[in-house]
């Protein structure tokens, strides 16, 4: 009776409790003491909360935690450019514990003299989306075409005024785009971002603005914003019946496609298995329909490029506007003090 | 939930109520849309009120928004009258943001079209206002006064251009290349230089006696809420409006609803300065009433009204919504529901406000020996929080250590902030409107003289230098005096 009342009992409790062990012990085993990722990673985010580079993080870490099977704990590290945040990163260990979540940036921190970090002692994980400029005018301005902008800028020179967000900004190398290739020049304002310019630009303060997509969708959609020209090679969704800069003036090819880009790094010396595992669980999330379709609302364009593309995508990109920086006087060290060659004619 | 949160974020110098809405995005990134909302707007209400409490009790402003609530909340405290300090600026808090959400139900497109039309020069024209504020602040000495918001213009300076991108008195160090952050100076110059001074003091007695005040006295009657109702009414409107334009928040609306108050109340409860109560009234209400102001834009146009509300139009592209001025037409629900969380905000932060005040004043009456130690601690780690950044400790300490002397030598510490805060402001906007008119400066005033927003503007900001302008009785009385002069002569 007692011998089979013990039996009953040890059954009832001990063989589950044996079972969930093992099991746990199996779940466990292949990713035991050696295995990345054994613990949470950090993600640091070179600009501040609400922003396009916080909000393309924010929005792709849960989708990659699906294939680490572990939390990327995010926080925001903002100054000097993003370049704080950059030089935390190379402070730890190249263990793959932490990431860096950055925009462009740093591929200028070396013209502009803002930091010696550079893109060069990072390991691209992946390059998630890249965003397309546009030129905006409001509703009910006269340019239909960039063209008619450019010729009355021909004829007004300096006139014309421009939303800016100061040297570097996409406003300002979309402006130096055209000064290098139709030698117009405008009357340029700067102000805080791209949203505070548009900001002016809706109140009639400024008179045109060179911002991403994403940024003037809503506007646009609205009917209070117009664009006069996508500074890219072909039309976008989002505006089909407007003209790409390359098709309306062939001569913009030798700088397009350009758009500033987000993406994810480790310093470079981390294992390659642990960049392995990262560039594993980050392509399917960045290609996931979750994550392109936010990027579609947000008005870029899905890039997804890891390893040896990554790099060759910046190095690009960073020929483009150091040199465009250079030739309209907005750097304060030469392209050729850091090797970066001028943009190859196409 | 989120107003208690928010009360206790907005308590706390250094954890800014942009800080926690951000950090509220990421939390409730996997929550439906509309609690994470209701959680971020309850945490907006609740910071931007909860920053007066600190500035009440220890001086120490919790949110910038709150730098105008001090000046006349602290005496306040000192004259053991902290309950009633509070209590004034929870229900002003309350009225303001009901006041507010009115404006954004009622006049919501129509405030925002108005807002877009502000350009830079009517910003400068703005800030000088809120800069003008400094010949009325400094309540010894003007020279004193007026050295420590030069210094503080010059601090605010420090950094990246942002016209060429060149550094301003870097000295070629790219630590400063960021610029000096003002939360830092801030912390530095009201939290910790308080620490060393009273730390100078210890000993030598004169620790005012807070006594707890009794329920009864921490509600105000609704005879002193009646009374303070047109003021609370005016300030709203400039909180509003102040709030809804895209490049001033809550911390502008505040100081010039203090100046407005200080230039139109003709018999404030006590000197301003000195714990009138009215100094109270005038702030607490302009911030609360620049939260309505601020989600005007925003709901609108998808434009931010400040900070936070750049804050929270991320958090709505992140929950897949498209904030813009197609929001509203194409989600009315959405806006519905909005404006009634912010409702209940406001509710809650009335009934929590005024249960939690008994065990907040109590924080005066604690012995200075741990209080002082808090502190330090407070501004350490707020001031580590807003970027992750030692040098924002380093640079708050040395603020403390200035802050010490400036006291000592009784140099005011409050210009010195606003110069940090509105500096860069008036500099940028001046220099934008000058580049728009190619630096021509006859161009420059013809469109202040032509335009009728910056013409009133600046007819505000020119009779904010007149001293007085004599009263309407006192001429009243010159005339009645002059017929009497000349019956004299003539008899």
């Amino acid at each position: 009776m007692h011998a089979t009342t013990a039996s009953r009992l040890l059954r009832v409790f001990l063989v589950p409790a044996l079972v969930i062990t093992l099991a746990w012990g199996v779940a466990i085993g292949p990713s035991g003491a050696q295995v990345y990722p054994e613990r949470s990673i950090t993600g640091i985010i070179q600009w501040g909360a609400g922003g396009a580079t916080d909000r393309v993080s924010r929005r792709v870490a849960p989708l990659a935690e699906r294939g680490l099977g572990q939390r990327i704990v995010l926080s925001n590290m903002t100054g000097a450019t993003g370049a704080v945040a950059m030089q935390y990163v190379f402070d730890q260990r190249a263990d793959g514990y932490t990431l860096l979540l950055a925009a462009e940036n740093p591929a200028l921190y070396g013209v502009l003299d803002i930091s010696p970090r550079t893109f060069d002692e990072f390991e691209p994980i992946n390059l998630f989306a890249r965003s397309i400029p546009v030129v905006v005018v409001r509703r009910d301005a006269k340019w239909r075409y960039l063209t008619e902008l450019i010729q009355e800028a021909k004829s007004h020179p300096g006139q014309i005024k421009a939303g800016s967000t100061g040297p570097g900004g996409l406003p300002f190398v979309v402006g130096a785009m055209m000064t290098a290739v139709s030698g117009v020049r405008f009357n340029s304002i700067p102000f805080d971002g791209e949203g505070p310019g548009m900001t002016a630009l809706l109140g009639g303060h400024v008179d045109f603005m060179a911002v991403g997509l994403a940024a003037a969708a809503e506007h646009i959609r609205a009917e209070r914003l117009r664009v006069i020209a996508v500074v890219d090679l072909a039309p976008v969704d989002i505006v089909p019946a407007t003209p790409a800069l390359g098709q309306m003036m062939p001569e913009y090819r030798a700088y397009l496609p350009w758009g500033p880009f987000y993406g994810a790094w480790v310093k470079k010396g981390t294992p390659a298995p642990a960049v392995r595992r990262l560039v594993d669980a980050f392509r399917p999330a960045v290609a996931s329909e979750d994550f392109t379709e936010f990027i579609g609302l947000m008005g870029s364009t899905p890039l997804n490029l890891s390893g040896e593309e990554a790099v060759r995508f910046v190095k690009q990109w960073q020929s483009v506007t150091a040199w465009l920086l250079h030739d309209a006087k907005a750097t304060q060290k030469s392209p050729e003090q850091f090797g970066i060659p001028r943009p190859a004619r196409r | 939930m989120g107003v208690v949160a928010g009360i206790v974020v907005g308590a706390v110098p250094g954890l800014s109520v942009t800080m926690a809405t951000a950090l509220l995005v990421s939390m409730t990134y996997a929550w439906d849309t509309k609690p994470a909302l209701a959680m971020m707007l309850g945490v907006y209400a609740g910071g931007v009120y909860g920053g007066s409490r600190s500035a009440i009790l220890i001086n120490i402003p919790g949110a910038p928004a709150a730098i105008a609530t001090g000046f006349d909340g602290y005496p306040l405290a000192q004259r053991g009258e902290a309950g009633v300090a509070i209590g004034v600026a929870t229900v002003q808090s309350f009225i303001g943001g009901v006041l507010g959400l009115v404006a954004l139900v009622v006049a919501g497109p129509l405030i925002s079209e108005f807002a877009l039309k502000f350009a830079p020069r009517d910003y400068f024209l703005l800030v000088a206002m809120g800069l003008s504020l400094v010949s009325r602040l400094g309540a010894r000495s003007m020279p004193r006064a007026l050295i420590a918001a030069a210094g503080g213009v010059l601090v605010g300076l420090v950094g990246m251009d942002p016209v060429t991108g060149e550094g301003r008195f870097t000295f070629g160090l790219p630590l400063l290349i960021g610029g000096v952050h003002y939360i830092a100076v801030l912390i530095g110059l009201f939290g910790l230089s308080e620490v060393f001074y009273q730390l100078g003091r210890i000993g030598r007695g004169a620790v005012p006696q807070v006594t707890i005040p009794e329920v009864g006295r921490i509600l105000p009657s609704w005879s002193f809420v009646l009374r303070f109702l047109p003021l609370s009414l005016r300030t709203s409107v400039l909180g509003i409006i102040v709030g809804a334009l895209p490049g001033t928040g809550g911390e502008i609306a505040a100081l010039l609803a203090y100046d407005h108050a200080k230039r139109t109340v003709r018999k404030p409860t006590r000197p301003f300065g000195q714990g009138a109560i009215e100094g109270v009234v005038a702030p607490e209400t302009a911030n609360n009433a620049a939260i309505g102001g601020a989600l005007i834009p925003m709901l609108t146009l998808g434009i931010p009204g400040d900070a936070v509300t750049a804050v929270l139009i991320g958090a709505l592209f992140i929950h897949g919504l498209r904030p813009g001025p197609l929001l509203m037409v194409e989600m009315p629900d959405l806006f519905w529901f909005i404006a009634w969380s912010y409702a209940l905000a406001n509710v809650f932060l009335l009934i929590f406000g005024l249960m939690a005040v008994r065990p907040f004043v109590k924080l005066v009456n604690v012995n200075k020996k741990i209080l002082m130690p808090m502190i330090t601690l407070i501004s350490v780690v707020g001031t580590y929080a807003i970027q992750s950044n030692i040098y924002d400790v380093f640079w708050m300490i040395g603020f403390g250590i200035l802050g010490y002397f400036m006291k000592l030598g009784d140099y005011p510490v409050g210009p010195m902030v606003l110069g940090v805060i509105l500096g860069p402001l008036a500099d940028i906007n001046f220099r934008r409107a000058i580049i728009s008119v190619h630096g021509n400066i006859p161009a420059f005033l013809w469109e202040i003289v032509s335009n009728p927003i910056s013409l009133i503007l600046a007819i505000m900001l020119i009779t904010a230098f007149i001293p007085r302008l004599p009263s309407a009785a006192s001429l009243r009385g010159r005339l009645r005096r002059l017929p009497r002069l000349g019956r004299k002569e003539g008899a």
